[in-house]
């Protein structure tokens, strides 16, 4: 099963996917060129959006879901946008495994302090505040959080 | 220097919009975003226009209609109940490309029979396939399934993957086996018969008798000939000169009949409201 994100504001999978247009405008305002359109003659899902955060990762400007016409996207707050929730394995991490003091994903994750803390002054821990943007997914250089999608958590 | 006929503008139209759905996608890559969107659902500066189909689809399945979808399917289906489908003339890429096809068959392919006369059948065929295809979509489909059988959303889609994410997507193909189909019958076969999207419009067209049509005056007309150049004009090989609601429903008010009319005796016109009878 492809491990992608949906964008952020995005419906529960089986009513966004009812009520997605396919239009592509979420990728045309997306500043990050996170969001692209899924390729393929797919005829239930191609040409709907998604984002792989290994790749580019969501950055919660909320754009798109500001412009989705048939509110396939909500309108909601960053900190609502249920896009998934990270995962970090504490033992690649750096910092958990003691080799340095690496704050990559505390550094570049938009909801810091919410959503990322530092246990101790020092730990990255991911609280229940996470949307799973992937931007820690991302910028890790170890590879050690990765993000789940919504979809996969009920 | 001579005016510019109509069918001048319509091609100016046609190759602008086309153009421009090229064009769109490549400034959106570059952050300029007053235009975004495809043929399904578009926003030019803010201004809604949304296919009515895939408003149609999404109503039924959620029982929800937003603003900017009502808006933006009202404005196509008022302009079809007002001017007629001239979104298929006017506008569509698809159609411009099946035009060229059509032409180009006629040039190159020899010349048969061209006067078998499809008057109504298309539509017919039509309600039937897309009674099927509407059935198809609220029995097994959960998502609006039906936008994938439009090609002026594919065309536009072509682009937004290339500019997008460099992607070319294979549906170039897809296009181009239909454009080959067509050559090939020398019929605009995906237009006439099959295009879901266009139903609604015709739908809409046929609610107002006082829409844009061609009208026809017979006393004003000098062709004795069996195959009159309205006719071979037509891109959809309809009769201009056969009264009637069949021709009517099929008719997309391109103008290439009245063009052609011209040189003879000027007895085909744009007008609103019914069509002119000749004294009987």
């Amino acid at each position: 099963m492809s491990k992608f994100l949906r964008p952020p504001g995005a419906r529960p999978e089986k009513e966004f996917l009812a009520r997605c247009l396919q239009c592509g405008q979420c990728a045309q305002v997306c500043i990050f060129d996170c969001i692209r359109m899924r390729t393929g003659f797919d005829p239930f899902v191609s040409g709907t959006p998604e984002i792989s955060p290994r790749n580019a990762p969501c950055e919660l400007c909320m754009r798109c879901s500001a412009i989705c016409p048939s509110d396939a996207l909500e309108d909601v707050p960053r900190e609502e946008s249920k896009m998934g929730y990270a995962k970090l394995d504490r033992d690649k991490c750096y910092t958990w495994k003691g080799f340095i003091i690496c704050r990559s994903c505390y550094e570049r994750c938009p909801l810091k302090s919410t959503a990322m803390v530092l246990e101790k002054g020092i730990y990255p821990a991911i609280t229940d505040g996470c949307v799973g943007c992937g931007v820690c997914e991302h910028v890790c250089p170890e590879k050690a959080i990765i993000t789940v999608p919504t979809r996969f958590v009920t | 220097m001579k005016k510019p006929s109509i069918k001048t503008w319509r091609r100016a139209l046609q190759i602008g919009v086309a153009v421009a759905f090229i064009l769109i996608p490549l400034l959106n890559h570059f952050r300029i975003n007053y235009f975004t969107g495809n043929f399904l659902a578009f926003y030019a500066a803010g201004l809604p226009l949304v296919d009515p189909l895939a408003v149609l689809q999404i109503t039924l399945k959620n029982y929800y209609l937003s603003v900017d979808l009502l808006v933006g399917a009202g404005i196509a289906l008022g302009l079809a109940a007002a001017l007629g489908t001239v979104f298929c003339s006017w506008v569509c890429p698809f159609g411009l490309l099946s035009e060229w096809g059509q032409s180009l068959s006629g040039r190159l392919l020899p010349r048969a029979d061209k006067g078998m006369s499809v008057k109504g059948r298309g539509f017919r065929i039509k309600i039937i396939l897309f009674g099927l295809g509407l059935a198809g979509f609220l029995l097994f489909s959960t998502t609006p399934v039906l936008n994938q059988l439009s090609l002026p959303a594919w065309y536009s889609r072509i682009f937004q993957f290339y500019f997008e994410q460099r992607h070319i997507s294979l549906a170039i193909l897809f296009l181009l086996a239909i454009l080959l189909v067509e050559f090939a019958a020398r019929q605009r076969l995906w237009c006439r018969y099959i295009c879901p999207q266009s139903f609604l419009l015709i739908a809409a067209k046929l609610i107002n008798p006082s829409r844009l049509k061609i009208g026809f005056q017979q006393d004003k007309c000098l062709s004795n000939k069996a195959m009159s150049p309205c006719q071979k004009a037509c891109s959809l090989s309809l009769d201009p000169k056969t009264l009637g609601e069949s021709v009517d429903t099929e008719c997309t008010n391109c103008g290439d009949c009245v063009v052609a009319c011209k040189r003879m005796g000027r007895a085909l016109g744009f007008q609103f409201g019914l069509r002119y009878r000749n004294s009987d």
